[in-house]
């Protein structure tokens, strides 16, 4: 009777040659699709990141438990006491009411001073050969980011010896003395906010003033700006941008012998109304001449 | 139909020692994408469009910074054609899931409609007269007929239109995408393909055997495919094959969606768009409005 092979040991005779052939195969042999498990399932934030939620009223070892924290009886404890309540005296809100008031015509200047200005252009952050506008400031994070305009102002003046042309929404007067001893150019011009938002986003030019043009001018022509800047319609602001010492952008408006106030009258307007009030003196006297009563 | 693609045998570019380069260079360890397709024992055609060049990627890297290499492979054969280097801090990123898990969370609440909208009792038409007098009547106390406890009253606190998103540091999110694509290189889930990955015909079938054959279909978890812009054939194609795969433009595309299916398709155009997009924590440094020359 020949001896009976058991199974499970003709497998482990079997077993040590075909091991060493998997292994020989294994960089080769093409995995078995994974299992595929997103790792979506497996984020989370670090444990330090979270603090745990304070669960209320779920017995004394909470630490949270009987009270929940609330104290004992009254109002606040079941419920919630009106800000500001004073036992029954008259509320805080009344007593000590509000005070001073909040000027709506009031506009904040971002101050941009020549010794910042000067030392970005040394450190090769804004280039002086291209005008200079709120946008290169902005972005070259000279500013950060801009309020209701731009202001340049004179700290370190004495320093400034790069040419720029500098556009910005006003100007001090040692700061235009300073620019234009260095050889540069000031110009103020008008902004809203609406219009500083489009020029930080790139839909507006900050220099370029044309009007009637539409679409807006750009450098670039067959990318032309998708807004226009709006003028002044206040008398202050149009006051403020015909004047030649602001360097304002609307100085052309100005004629020969004039002020940049809009009440300004030259003495040839003067003897003009003069003239009209003298001829109207001389109808008001025939017309009374033919009243009848 | 298609039988150009699915009959050519499909040569394994098996990982290490296929490039001599890499062998013995100081580069970081070379991954190859997991092949799990079948094996040929033919030797690559003479006319095989593979060079064993390294092209280097938009991103200069200087000799210091390390950097990996990924295959670029044909579309939709899986030739391979090229090496491409990438920095490591593009490709190579240690494993997250802090990062990521934010990531998701804030790409999930951005995504949120917020649209829920219900009527409280304030909302609800009608009049706000008592129901019936307070005392005498026999019933229960009652207020109006809009309480949220009555038939057609308002609903008490219900959801209302808002905004559920979240915020994110630029840094961070940009982090997270270069986290999500390093951990499918790591796994060898990132597969890069050669610019202009389309298919030949926009049939459903067509794609289903394209994506069984490269075991990139729902057997095998499922592949996303990430084009740089709309491909009619393959988008039409994968349209009605949801189970086995996903196709999305760059500008779709988020860090879920990386980190969702088995594995990453991406074009090269693709990858070096989103790398581009998405290295805000790597420039750091000096804002500047100097042209760089």
């Amino acid at each position: 009777m020949p001896p009976r092979l058991n199974p499970l040991g003709l497998g482990s005779l079997l077993r040590p040659a075909s091991k060493p052939l998997s292994s020989l195969f294994a960089p080769i042999v093409p995995q078995q699709p994974q299992r595929a498990a997103s790792i979506l399932s497996s984020l989370s934030d670090n444990t330090g990141a979270y603090n745990k939620r304070i669960r209320r009223g779920r017995g004394p070892s909470s630490g949270k438990g009987k009270t929940s924290g609330r104290g004992h009886k009254g109002q606040k404890q079941h419920g919630k006491v009106p800000a500001g309540f004073n036992g029954g005296q008259t509320p805080n809100e009344v007593v000590h009411g509000p005070r001073g008031f909040d000027n709506q015509f009031s506009v904040e200047m971002s101050p941009l001073n020549i010794d910042r200005l000067q030392s970005w252009i040394d450190q090769g952050r804004l280039d002086p050969s291209k005008p200079i506008t709120m946008k290169e400031l902005n972005e070259s994070r000279c500013l950060h980011g801009v309020k209701d305009g731009v202001k340049l102002l004179a700290r370190g003046a004495e320093g400034m010896r790069t040419p720029v042309n500098i556009v910005v929404s006003r100007a001090s007067a040692p700061a235009i003395a300073a620019i234009e001893a260095a050889g540069g150019t000031v110009i103020s011009r008008f902004y809203t906010k609406p219009a500083i938002r489009r020029i930080l986003h790139g839909q507006a030019d900050a220099t370029i003033t044309a009007p009637n043009s539409f679409p807006a001018l750009s450098s670039d022509p067959s990318k032309p700006f998708a807004y226009r800047l709006p003028d002044p319609t206040s008398r202050k602001d149009i006051e403020y941008y015909r004047d030649p010492a602001h360097r304002g952008y609307l100085n052309h408006l100005v004629k020969e012998g004039e002020g940049p106030s809009l009440f300004f009258k030259s003495p040839a307007m003067i003897n003009k109304d003069r003239a009209k009030a003298a001829g109207t003196g001389a109808n008001a006297k025939s017309k009374s001449e033919n009243k009848l009563w | 139909m298609g039988s150009k693609y699915l009959l050519r045998p499909l040569r394994v570019l098996s990982g290490p020692g296929i490039c001599p380069r890499i062998a013995g260079s100081a580069r970081m360890q070379y991954h190859s994408p997991l092949t799990s397709r079948s094996i040929t024992t033919e030797t690559p055609s003479a006319g095989s469009n593979f060079t064993d060049t390294v092209s280097s990627t938009l991103f200069d890297s200087s000799p210091t910074t390390p950097t990996v290499l990924t295959t670029i492979y044909d579309f939709p054969t899986m030739e391979p054609l090229e090496f491409a280097e990438y920095p490591s801090n593009h490709l190579h990123l240690p494993l997250r899931r802090d990062i990521l898990h934010k990531a998701v969370v804030y790409e999930g609440d951005m995504t949120r409609q917020g649209t829920a909208s219900t009527k409280w009792r304030d909302d609800v038409h009608g009049s706000g007269r008592k129901l019936y007098p307070q005392k005498g009547t026999g019933r229960a106390r009652a207020g109006d007929k809009k309480s949220p406890i009555r038939r057609g009253g308002g609903v008490a606190f219900g959801p209302k239109p808002r905004d559920f998103s979240t915020e994110l540091p630029r840094k961070i999110y940009d982090l997270a995408w270069r986290t999500a694509l390093s951990y499918r290189y790591r796994r060898g889930e990132l597969l890069v393909v050669a610019d202009g990955a389309d298919i030949e015909y926009p049939k459903t079938r067509f794609v289903k055997q394209i994506f069984e054959k490269n075991h990139w279909g729902n057997a095998d978890g499922r592949s996303l495919v990430v084009t740089e812009s709309f491909r009619t054939n393959l988008f039409r194609a994968l349209r009605h094959a949801g189970e086995e795969g996903r196709v999305l433009t760059t500008d779709q595309v988020d860090v879920k969606d990386l980190l969702e299916l088995g594995r990453v398709i991406i074009e090269r155009s693709a990858l070096d768009s989103i790398l581009r997009e998405h290295q805000s924590d790597l420039l750091g440094g000096i804002r500047s409005v100097v042209a760089q020359q």
